[in-house]
């Protein structure tokens, strides 16, 4: 690296980038102040476009509405970006015509259905992570900034909805007219629509007084006793607030029998494993009460796909049927994947004995769904992912051993107390339908205290980088088959390398590469994983996982993990990858079973690095227990020596990557204000170029 | 007395070094066959024991013929009660945990009886009891201070503990175990009576055993007022009565048995009273005056109730319009008007959650806490808000489950982890009890055995974690599983047993926290209602009729047991309704009395003939001083305007000084008593110079500030300066020295007369001060 820009990550300006563009980018840096750190602190990962913000966070249907975006690296942000046709963003123009730094005029078409919606932004270095967009039928309110005073209350008319930031360590007022005898229904969205804000909703009179609070972000279903003036107020859990405090205030008249609609929310990681294929949507049995006791059990026959409350508090529902011996049912139960804070447990009981001699003996007891790969403890270090792909709900295999009358003891081992009806649960039993889930997420850093930022990441490329994804199945009904995994739809110069799930585990690894001289582009990813089960094909998408939020210190804040609905891939040549680690032939490399294989390392080195030496580990299926290595980050070319006799390899086609972590000294791209700054010690993963090996069977002597 | 090498039988002695008496020769080749000993008759409270035993000889058969003379002492019901009446197994002495006192070890109490045999024959090579020459056995040798003994002189050698003690080791140091007669019962004469004050009166102890057979063993039990200040008791049982009127009780214990003593203590002959009589809590607390001869002070004047019952509600003081609004009406039930009013406020909420929250842990021990306090605070709060019934309450808390901000009371889970500490810690707020004593050993004042305490340990048995993806905290579930729990010392597996009380089977598919939630609410269950009116009674009358609050006891009567049974009956009544509780109590003439002792009542300080007045608790007081000074307490990352009594944690404390100098709790503790509520000069320094109060007074924008550049006339300045302090207007001679201050004139530090409207600012904030220093402002009275 001898060029004059050597302590310059990349170095190839796009030819649009302006001055103006700079200040502008500036400003959206500025806006959010997570922003790019001067500190002297090693950062963690590479900067990467970020949309944290959209005000208001949401529209109506069938109207326009003006969004101002925040975030980390927007520099030169392009377009706002949505997961569905029916919302399309233009740059809002001034008077001048020129465009607005960070505003966007979005249209919702009167056709686009109510719900929530992917927002992203194409900037200098790429895609953006997601920020979710909500939209609906009511009105939206955007209240004045100042209406944290009870005499400054914002008025909320009926059936609208505002959507507001919350100041920090403030409370927001709202007032409304209520009717004697009118139901209401106050909900705040929050935490479901990527809201740092853990809402507390209070409806307080006229004066002021609190009359009732919720603090677990439901709603406030609440009949006036008297005719005026009533407040609501908003503030979070522990009164923070700023910008990442954003939510959607909804004030709306329901008649008395009307029932509570569900409001639409992000989904967990481990929803990713819900519905199975063929589950109707609603199910056709409902739960019968009463049905605490053995006597009063529900008859039901098998198979079956039933809805159940855990209601009231430590409700106990019992399902009886008819087993025949050698019948095998697998049971499953949805309950914390549909979004409530359950956990369903089933206990499997026989009768035994007839009149009073009547017993029921336990056969079977299931509990949870264990993560298919274990995730981080909230330890000094990750020691796993940080995310759970496993649910407090049960999945399991009942194997009849004798003829007789059974009864499913279903219970909710949370809800000893909790009288909530919401707290519904999907029972379904059926005969084996092997099949799979698959969810994924960037592979995560094994760093100290907790630090999380590294997972909050698009998959936004610079040219000449390789990243890895962690991919995880979880199987259904015994299937134990491998699963393929591939992406259709990369942009132009992106390849990914798709290993295999092999039979029986539960972790894969997809490798995306960006060529050294791909050109800036992106595309929306189609990521599937494909298997065949009992002769059939099967083909099911892979859900992305992200962190909602970068999380500087997991200690302190609670991590927000959820599924993403889409997968952009984009690739930049604004920056490029501060090190490339390509096989010196693209070719196969060969061997014979027993030997040892040596593959030479090209090293394409585009910053300066703190420290001389990368560690590295190997990906593929066989090839994890290569024991680390260590090449020198200033050499040029550097060789991995595979024994493949201590790897018991046998014959085969292998695709192999490696990886470590280095600490680049990075700057900014050559055109950024901050490009004279002092370099930040940034740590990244490092992931070679993947490699193909064929291993030969052993020459007959 | 000798025996050469003849065969020969001694009783009961189980070694063969020693002669002594109670010996019979034997034939040679002779076998017992069977011996018994019984009890012959009790002569002046003593056992007269008689041996019979059949031997055999040569195959034949012979009868012995006792005469066994000297009484056998027995070690369980002779030997440990000296003991422990010398105090050898006090906690402090040989019971001291670990390895007692210079390797010799005995049970606290003596309430491991062989154990202490062990202890005592066994242990330090048999040298600690000699019974070839018994006094020079180190046991007697030490307490009787013949060798140095770090104890002291414990036993005179011409005491009877002493001779008995001698003998026992004497006759071969038997140890009759299981054979001894069980004490069963332990009686005192009279169990009560009314003693006037100064009179004194002898208190007689009466053991009862298995056997049925009874001994006074008055020279030999321990006595213990739970009261000093009222009588005062000898090692002999002999009490005193002293100055102060009312009920006091005296415990007597004898090895794990406690009975008391009641003494009514009246001030003259039954009085007269006509105080408006406005519900049960008056008849029962003007009965028990009545009886006492006690006459209670006239009921309070509208301004000292709204303040105290404004404070005692809403912990806050009355603001000048609820002041102005309260005295212009005319209403004849304002009182319970105002006091309905307060119940139905926030702050009434925010004040009571203070109070929960405090008890229940809500300790902030790291910066990751604060969702978990904030959500478990909210909970209370919010729980109090919607007047939560409080047996929901207590089982919600109990039977929590879940994440913390799915369900907060989960968060009390987080901070108690240990099943013991939570066993402990409900026993000690819902019943009342305090069971830590009966983990290590039987409780020294009370029922409680290991038994009992590893029973109610089994209902938190199956209290399942997870771990979760936050920081220090884990999902809490019930564990399927038949619950129990393993008394250390005998190794049983208990099922759960709720105070000594069985309770139903319980499967392993039920929560028995559950159980244990469903026994506390059973309206016949003698603890939970009871722990909950004695400590609100405590809240607003300052003492409890059981005191301490959370020690309920057999042992420690309340002052009057039929008021309080009124209450509790009330309580279960309403359905644990807290407000309703609140409202009987507070609308009671009891409450409302005047805090202005007559002569007739100077002396009471447990019957409620008078209010007792008492410090505003830390945040009331911050508060207070803000309201009246018009200025504000910012806490950290808390909305501008969060008062004190609405903190949610103990964390606040760090930033306040003032919070702390004034005793507020950590939150480490399940005791009230955490809660410092006493004066020190601390608080008298800082009232008077700290930097924050002067702030406060300083306040632009202030009282202070706003008053002197009022146009209203002084006098009228001055009432609303009374008016907000004390919720009354001044006196004609507090007046005149207000008038007269304010009219000094003010000098600089060169003596020259400060700007009039400065001088001005500084006269309202001098006078404000002296305002905050008075007792009627620091105290609820």
């Amino acid at each position: 690296m001898n060029d004059s820009r050597r302590y310059t990550l990349g170095g190839i300006p796009p030819a649009a980038f302006s001055v103006r563009a700079a200040v502008a980018a500036m400003v959206a840096a500025a806006a959010f102040s997570i922003g790019t750190r001067t500190c002297s602190a090693q950062s963690v990962g590479l900067p990467l476009p970020r949309l944290l913000t959209t005000t208001p966070s949401g529209g109506q249907i069938g109207t326009e509405v003006d969004v101002t975006i925040s975030g980390e690296h927007l520099e030169e942000a392009a377009d706002l970006l949505f997961d569905h046709s029916g919302l399309t963003a233009t740059r809002k123009l001034d008077a001048e015509g020129k465009a607005v730094p960070n505003v966007y005029r979005v249209k919702i078409a009167a056709d686009c259905p109510s719900g929530l919606y992917e927002a992203r932004v194409l900037a200098r270095l790429g895609i953006s992570s997601s920020r979710v967009f909500s939209v609906g039928a009511l009105p939206q309110v955007v209240p004045p900034s100042a209406n944290t005073r009870l005499d400054a209350a914002c008025e909320l008319p009926v059936n609208s909805v505002c959507s507001a930031v919350l100041t920090n360590k403030s409370v927001d007022y709202y007032v409304f007219q209520a009717r004697q005898g009118q139901r209401y229904l106050i909900h705040c969205a929050a935490r479901g629509i990527d809201s740092k804000l853990d809402a507390v909703l209070i409806v307080a009179d006229g004066a002021g007084k609190d009359l009732i609070a919720e603090r677990r972000g439901g709603s406030i279903d609440f009949t006036a006793t008297v005719d005026g003036r009533h407040l609501i107020k908003v503030h979070d859990l522990t009164f923070k607030g700023g910008p990442s405090c954003f939510y959607r205030l909804s004030l709306r008249e329901l008649s008395a029998s009307e029932r509570i609609p569900i409001f639409p929310s992000t989904q967990a990681v481990n929803t990713f494993s819900w519905p199975p294929e063929g589950v109707a949507a609603v199910a056709p049995l409902a739960e019968i009460e009463p049905n605490q006791q053995p006597e009063q059990a529900q008859k039901i026959q098998l198979p079956c796909d039933l809805a159940g409350t855990f209601f009231p508090a430590a409700d106990v529902d019992r399902y009886e049927f008819l087993g025949a011996k050698g019948d095998v049912w697998w049971i499953e139960i949805a309950s914390e994947r549909l979004g409530r804070p359950t956990d369903a447990s089933v206990l499997v009981q026989k009768r035994t004995g007839e009149g009073a001699a009547e017993q029921w003996v336990d056969v079977a007891e299931f509990n949870d769904i264990p993560a298919p790969i274990k995730p981080s403890s909230n330890g000094y270090s990750y020691d796993g992912p940080p995310y759970d792909g496993g649910s407090s709900d049960l999945l399991g295999k009942l194997e009849i051993k004798e003829d007789g009358v059974y009864q499913l003891r279903v219970s909710d081992l949370f809800g000893g107390t909790r009288n909530d009806e919401r707290n519904v649960y999907r029972l379904c039993i059926r005969k084996a339908a092997p099949d799979f889930a698959l969810t994924a997420w960037r592979l995560h850093f094994e760093l100290r205290n907790g630090d999380r930022n590294a997972v909050s990441k698009p998959l936004a490329l610079r040219a000449g980088t390789t990243v890895a994804l962690e991919v995880v199945a979880m199987r259904r009904d015994g299937f134990d088959g491998e699963i393929e995994l591939a992406m259709d739809g990369l942009p132009p110069g992106v390849t990914a390398h798709g290993f295999k799930i092999p039979a029986g585990q539960s972790r894969g690894i997809v490798i995306v590469s960006a060529d050294q001289d791909a050109s800036p582009s992106w595309g929306n990813v189609s990521f599937t994983g494909r298997a065949t089960i009992e002769g059939v094909p099967r083909t099911h998408p892979v859900r992305m996982a992200e962190m909602a939020w970068p999380i500087p210190d997991a200690w302190g804040e609670i991590p927000a993990p959820r599924l993403v609905r889409n997968l952009p891939v984009s690739v930049t040549r604004w920056e490029l990858a501060p090190l490339t680690i390509s096989p010196a032939e693209k070719n196969v490399y060969e061997a014979t079973v027993g030997s040892k294989l040596t593959i030479p390392l090209l090293h394409t080195r585009r910053s300066e690095f703190s420290g001389s030496v990368l560690q590295l580990r190997t990906f593929g299926p066989g090839f994890e227990q290569v024991p680390r290595f260590d090449v020198s980050i200033p050499a040029d070319r550097s060789e991995a020596v595979l024994d493949l006799a201590a790897l018991k390899t046998p014959p085969g086609d292998y695709l192999i990557a490696f990886y470590g972590s280095a600490v680049a000294k990075y700057r900014p791209g050559p055109e950024s204000p901050t490009n004279m700054s002092p370099p930040q010690d940034t740590v990244d993963i490092i992931v070679s170029e993947p490699i193909n090996i064929r291993v030969k069977p052993a020459e007959s002597k | 007395m000798s025996f050469n090498s003849e065969p020969k039988l001694c009783l009961p002695r189980r070694t063969s070094r020693a002669g002594g008496a109670a010996c019979v020769r034997l034939a040679a080749r002779s076998r017992v066959l069977g011996l018994s000993i019984v009890i012959v008759s009790i002569v002046g409270g003593e056992l007269v024991l008689g041996a019979r035993m059949a031997l055999a000889s040569d195959g034949e058969a012979t009868a012995a013929q006792p005469p066994v003379t000297p009484r056998l002492i027995s070690f369980t019901n002779d030997v440990l009660p000296i003991l422990t009446k010398a105090g050898c197994n006090a906690g402090a002495c040989h019971a001291k945990a670990g390895n007692g006192q210079n390797g010799f070890q005995l049970s606290l109490l003596g309430f491991e009886p062989q154990d202490d045999y062990v202890h005592l024959v066994k242990e330090g090579r048999g040298r600690r009891l000699f019974p070839a020459a018994p006094d020079q056995s180190l046991l007697l040798r030490k307490a009787s201070g013949r060798l140095p003994h770090g104890g002291g002189l414990r036993l005179s050698p011409d005491s009877p503990g002493y001779a008995t003690l001698r003998d026992w080791i004497q006759q071969g140091t038997a140890n009759d175990g299981d054979s001894a007669p069980a004490l069963v019962a332990l009686a005192v004469d009279p169990p009560r009576t009314s003693l006037a004050s100064g009179q004194q009166r002898q208190i007689k102890a009466i053991a009862r055993y298995a056997d049925g057979s009874e001994r006074d063993v008055t020279t030999l039990a321990q006595y213990e007022s739970n009261d000093k200040s009222m009588a005062e008791v000898d090692e002999a049982g002999y009490a005193k009565m002293l100055d102060i009127p009312g009920k006091v009780a005296i415990m007597v214990r004898f090895q794990g048995k406690v009975a008391v003593f009641n003494a009514s203590i009246p001030l003259g002959p039954k009085a007269e009273i006509s105080l408006p009589v406005r519900n049960f809590v008056d008849e029962l607390a003007l009965a028990n005056l009545r009886e006492l001869g006690i006459s209670p002070s006239p009921v309070c004047d509208d301004a000292t109730f709204l303040r105290r019952v404004t404070l005692d509600i809403a912990g806050r003081l009355p603001t000048l319009d609820e002041a102005a609004s309260f005295h212009a009406n005319n209403d004849p039930r304002k009182r319970e008007r105002v006091i309905d009013q307060l119940l139905d406020s926030p702050e009434y909420a925010d004040y009571f959650a203070n109070k929960w929250t405090a008890l229940l842990k809500n300790r902030r021990d790291d910066v990751s806490d604060i969702t978990s306090n904030f959500a478990f605070y909210s909970w209370v709060r919010d729980g109090l808000l919607a007047n939560k019934r409080y047996d929901q309450f207590v089982r919600e808390l109990l039977a929590a489950s879940g994440t913390v901000i799915g369900n907060p009371p989960v968060a009390w889970y987080k901070r108690v982890k240990d099943p013991k500490q939570q066993l402990e810690d409900v026993a000690q707020l819902f019943l009342g009890v305090r069971l830590q004593c009966a983990q290590c050993h039987h409780h020294p004042f009370e029922r409680w055995s290991q038994d009992d305490y590893y029973g109610m340990a089994a209902f938190f048995s199956q209290v399942g974690r997870k771990p979760t993806s936050t920081r220090g905290e884990e999902l809490i579930f019930h564990k399927r599983g038949i619950a129990g729990a393993t008394n250390v010392k005998t190794g049983r597996l208990l099922k759960p047993a709720a105070m000594s009380e069985t309770v139903p089977p319980i499967a392993a598919d039920d929560d028995p926290r559950l159980k244990l939630a469903d026994w506390m609410n059973r309206p016949e269950n003698p603890f939970f209602a009871k722990a909950l009116v004695n400590r609100y009674w405590k809240h607003f009358l300052r003492r409890g009729l059981i005191e301490p609050e959370d020690d309920i006891r057999d042992t420690n009567p309340p002052t009057n047991p039929e008021l309080l049974a009124a209450l509790e009956r009330h309580f279960v009544d309403s359905r644990f309704d807290l407000k309703a509780l609140i409202r009987v109590i507070a609308s009671s003439s009891t409450y409302q009395l005047s805090s202005a002792p007559l002569p007739s009542n100077l002396a009471d300080q447990q019957n409620y003939s008078r209010f007792y007045p008492r410090r505003l608790p830390a945040e009331v007081l911050l508060d207070a001083i803000d309201d009246l000074s018009g200025a504000r307490t910012d806490f950290p990352n808390l909305p501008i305007g969060t008062r004190a009594i609405a903190l949610p944690d103990n964390s606040y404390n760090n930033a306040s000084p003032f919070l702390k100098v004034f005793g507020r709790p950590e939150n480490e503790s399940v005791c009230e008593c955490e809660r410092v509520q006493s004066s020190s000069l601390a608080q008298s320094l800082h009232i008077m110079n700290a930097a924050d109060i002067k702030s406060k007074l300083t306040t632009a924008g202030g009282r202070a500030d706003r008053l002197a550049k009022s146009e209203l006339p002084v006098e009228r300045r001055i009432e609303e300066l009374y008016r907000a302090a004390y919720s009354r207007d001044p006196r004609a001679d507090e007046l005149k020295v207000a008038l007269d201050y304010l009219s000094e004139t003010r000098l600089d530090a060169a003596a020259k007369p400060l700007d009039p409207a400065a001088a001005a600012t500084e006269n309202f904030q001098d006078l404000i001060w002296a305002l905050i220093n008075t007792k009627e402002f620091l105290f609820n009275h």
